[in-house]
């Protein structure tokens, strides 16, 4: 039996990479005119009439915009019909994970929840998930987004929004140090030499020993064409080799491992680095802040082909709550102009195709995010992924403080994942 | 009723004075402590903590704890950090008692104003000695620089050994304060006429301090130790909001990864069985801390 969900486990898993390699491209393609004849089609499936009640709604976006958008969305809900009050409550990141723990063993849960993409599946496992296969559809959103809300072919949620990794940079020192913009990565550890100086590092990611660590180192092993799963491989130790060298040139600063993804944005934007990788959400927060920095992106320097992170969060009813009034209340914040006013606010892209299309048009910036989402690569879905995630963060952890070689690095985190794997 | 009555005659009556608080500690203390246990000697993971069975594995998780590296890792670093604050907080806050016993102007204000470590939040500690501890922007590097010590800025939080002197060092500041009050405490009740006969027999300060204060004061050395160790031991706060356990699990305590293993990685049974192993230690050194406090009360 074990053997066989393990199989099974490796299908999904398998497939879902594929297909989020796959997914973006309908997105170019398909015809802007078609946008509002498909968001129709995605009216409710099996919306009841007799929806009804309180939906309390957890979330844990900490930014005040992000927090006031959905509560833009709420009270507009809230003000449009007089059966349901949906009402939403924030819990901070660090604690978001435990509190749903915790909720779900002493059955103490909202009705609806948004959480990051990576950590679905193992919610979805537990159990404390509804399945809403046949109740909400979801045939025009990228597939990559939505396999990372489906577990063993079941649908257990609906993708909020998404997010990807690229390359920001600093047009001031970049042209300072007399350089292009670095696609490859013998160019960025190039570049990012040139335009360390004084108290400016050349590049940096997030590098923390947890999901937002890996969720930035994860794009260096994909763009080898190994996946997330093969860390001791050729292109998984030159991923790892890559990191140390950019760590002993002295262009990456070693404290990266202890900056989130916004203290390294808060870093770039104070003028203390020259490029570095982070997502689609903190475009909003730089335009108002530094307005008059003169920064831009591109894709991800490569090693042998484009990859980047996809992130997000995802919807999930939650199983035995106010199951069919959460569901009209998602109806609503997926519709197209409430998403398009969600996704403009909170800086991401949205999941559904028809919407995404036609998103930014004509902002050079977020058009680089868009044509970068179709190399986005999912994590997961797999339940013990934070395991996964646990054995390569500290891989990658140990090259940049120097205390493995990454060959040994690698090997340690592969004996690891395949203890996982071979469950 | 006769029964009843002789049952309540003589000492028995106390028992029903302590029923309400020995209700208490059963339904929130007890049975957290028992429903732990039997987590970890089961396999709950993410598959089956809301459905699906949940097999009694007996003491499977233990036997794993045993050769989990990170497990190893963070019992030593846990006695390390317990044991290195414990001394550096006890001689710290000892030699401030010794001060503050003397009695110069603003003696009173200044020992209160030494509480103020203890009184802040941990959290706001922890974030100030992260600042403080930073590499390049840390004001511990600036000092050292200028004071010719170092040559490079020391990257703290950034390489193993010396995350775990700073997470030290943040515990220290936090404890001596803790240590202070206490001992203060115990030399006020050492009574002044024996420094001043040991005076007139010709004693230094030094025979005084080893021939007085210390063994007078052994009780109350015995108490701040023991409560020392029990408040250390069990610091989880301090160390996450710094360090999370890293870099590369080099700062991970017992509390810190019993927590990672059951809300980061979903490995229920596991985290609960670290837990319970911390509990055990701490059972051992309560019931020390008992036994002393109990042949102090017979003294």
């Amino acid at each position: 039996m074990k053997k066989l969900i393990a199989t099974l486990l490796t299908g999904v898993m398998t497939l879902s990479l594929l297909a989020g390699c796959g997914a973006p491209g309908a997105a170019s393609t398909a015809p802007a005119a078609g946008a509002a004849e498909a968001s129709e089609a995605g009216e409710p499936v099996a919306a009841s009439e007799d929806a009804a009640g309180d939906v309390t709604i957890w979330y844990y976006w900490e930014t005040a915009g992000h927090q006031e958008a959905l509560d833009h969305i709420i009270q507009e809900f809230n003000g449009q019909q007089d059966k349901i009050t949906v009402q939403a409550k924030y819990v901070p990141f660090a604690d978001f994970k435990k509190q749903l723990s915790v909720g779900a063993s002493a059955g103490e849960l909202p009705d609806l929840v948004i959480l990051d993409n990576p950590d679905h599946a193992s919610y979805a496992a537990m159990g404390i998930f509804a399945d809403i296969t046949d109740r909400f559809d979801v045939s025009t959103y990228y597939p990559g987004p939505v396999n990372s809300c489906t577990l063993d072919g079941r649908l257990y949620g609906v993708p909020f929004g998404s997010n990807d990794l690229v390359l920001f940079y600093n047009e001031d020192m970049l042209a300072d140090a007399g350089c292009d913009v670095p696609t490859t990565w013998d160019e960025l550890l190039d570049v990012a030499k040139k335009t360390t100086k004084d108290n400016v590092y050349g590049f940096a990611h997030c590098a923390l020993q947890n999901e937002e660590g890996t969720f930035n180192f994860l794009p260096w092993v994909w763009s080898t064409g190994q996946t997330s799963y093969e860390i001791d491989s050729e292109g998984g130790i030159k991923a790892l080799e890559f990191e140390k060298s950019l760590v002993e040139s002295g262009a990456f600063p070693k404290e990266a491992i202890n900056w989130t993804q916004g203290d390294t944005m808060n870093q770039f934007i104070s003028g203390n680095l020259a490029m570095m990788i982070n997502g689609t959400w903190q475009i909003p927060t730089m335009r108002e802040e530094v307005p008059d920095l003169k920064w831009n992106v591109a894709f991800i320097p490569k090693d042998k082909q484009d990859a980047s992170g996809l992130g997000g969060e995802n919807y999930a009813v939650i199983a035995g709550g106010n199951e069919e009034a959460a569901i009209a209340f998602l109806q609503y914040a997926t519709s197209k102009d409430t998403c398009l006013y969600m996704m403009e606010h909170m800086g991401y892209i949205s999941s559904d195709s028809t919407i995404a299309e036609n998103q930014f048009d004509g902002d050079p910036v977020y058009q680089v995010f868009v044509d970068e989402m179709q190399y986005a690569n999912a994590r997961g879905p797999l339940p013990e992924w934070p395991d996964i995630s646990d054995a390569i963060s500290l891989a990658f952890n140990k090259v940049i403080t120097g205390e493995s070689a990454p060959a040994d690095a690698a090997k340690e985190a592969q004996a690891t994942i395949d203890s996982i794997l071979g469950q | 009723m006769k029964k009843v009555k002789t049952f309540f005659r003589y000492d028995n009556i106390g028992l029903l004075f302590i029923l309400p608080a020995f209700i208490y500690m059963m339904v929130f203390v007890g049975y957290p402590i028992l429903s732990n246990i039997l987590l970890s000697l089961q396999d709950v993971s993410v598959r089956n903590l809301v459905k699906g069975e949940k097999h009694f594995i007996a003491f499977a998780n233990y036997v794993g704890l045993f050769q989990d590296a990170v497990f190893l890792k963070s019992v030593k670093n846990t006695l390390v950090f317990t044991i290195s604050c414990l001394i550096f907080q006890f001689l710290i806050g000892f030699l401030l008692a010794l001060l503050f016993s003397k009695r110069f102007s603003f003696a009173k204000t200044v020992r209160g104003l030494t509480m103020i470590p203890w009184m802040m939040p941990m959290t706001v500690t922890a974030l100030m000695f992260k600042f403080m501890f930073s590499t390049d922007v840390g004001i511990i590097n600036y000092i050292f620089t200028k004071l010719g010590l170092i040559q490079s800025n020391i990257e703290w939080l950034t390489t193993p050994g010396t995350a775990m002197i700073a997470v030290i060092v943040a515990n220290v500041w936090i404890g001596i304060p803790f240590n202070t009050i206490l001992l203060s405490t115990g030399l006020t009740t050492i009574p002044q006429e024996l420094y001043e006969s040991a005076s007139v027999d010709g004693a230094n300060s030094f025979q005084k301090l080893t021939r007085i204060t210390l063994p007078l004061l052994r009780p109350t050395i015995e108490s701040v130790l023991v409560l020392g160790f029990i408040y250390t031991f069990k610091v989880y706060d301090l160390v996450y909001v710094m360090t999370e356990g890293g870099p590369v699990n080099s700062t991970h305590l017992l509390s810190t990864y019993s927590y990672k293993l059951s809300f980061d990685m979903f490995q229920y049974s596991k985290g609960s069985a670290v837990a319970n192993v911390l509990f055990l230690i701490l059972l051992l050194v309560g019931l020390l801390y008992l036994k002393i406090t109990m042949e102090g009360e017979e003294d």
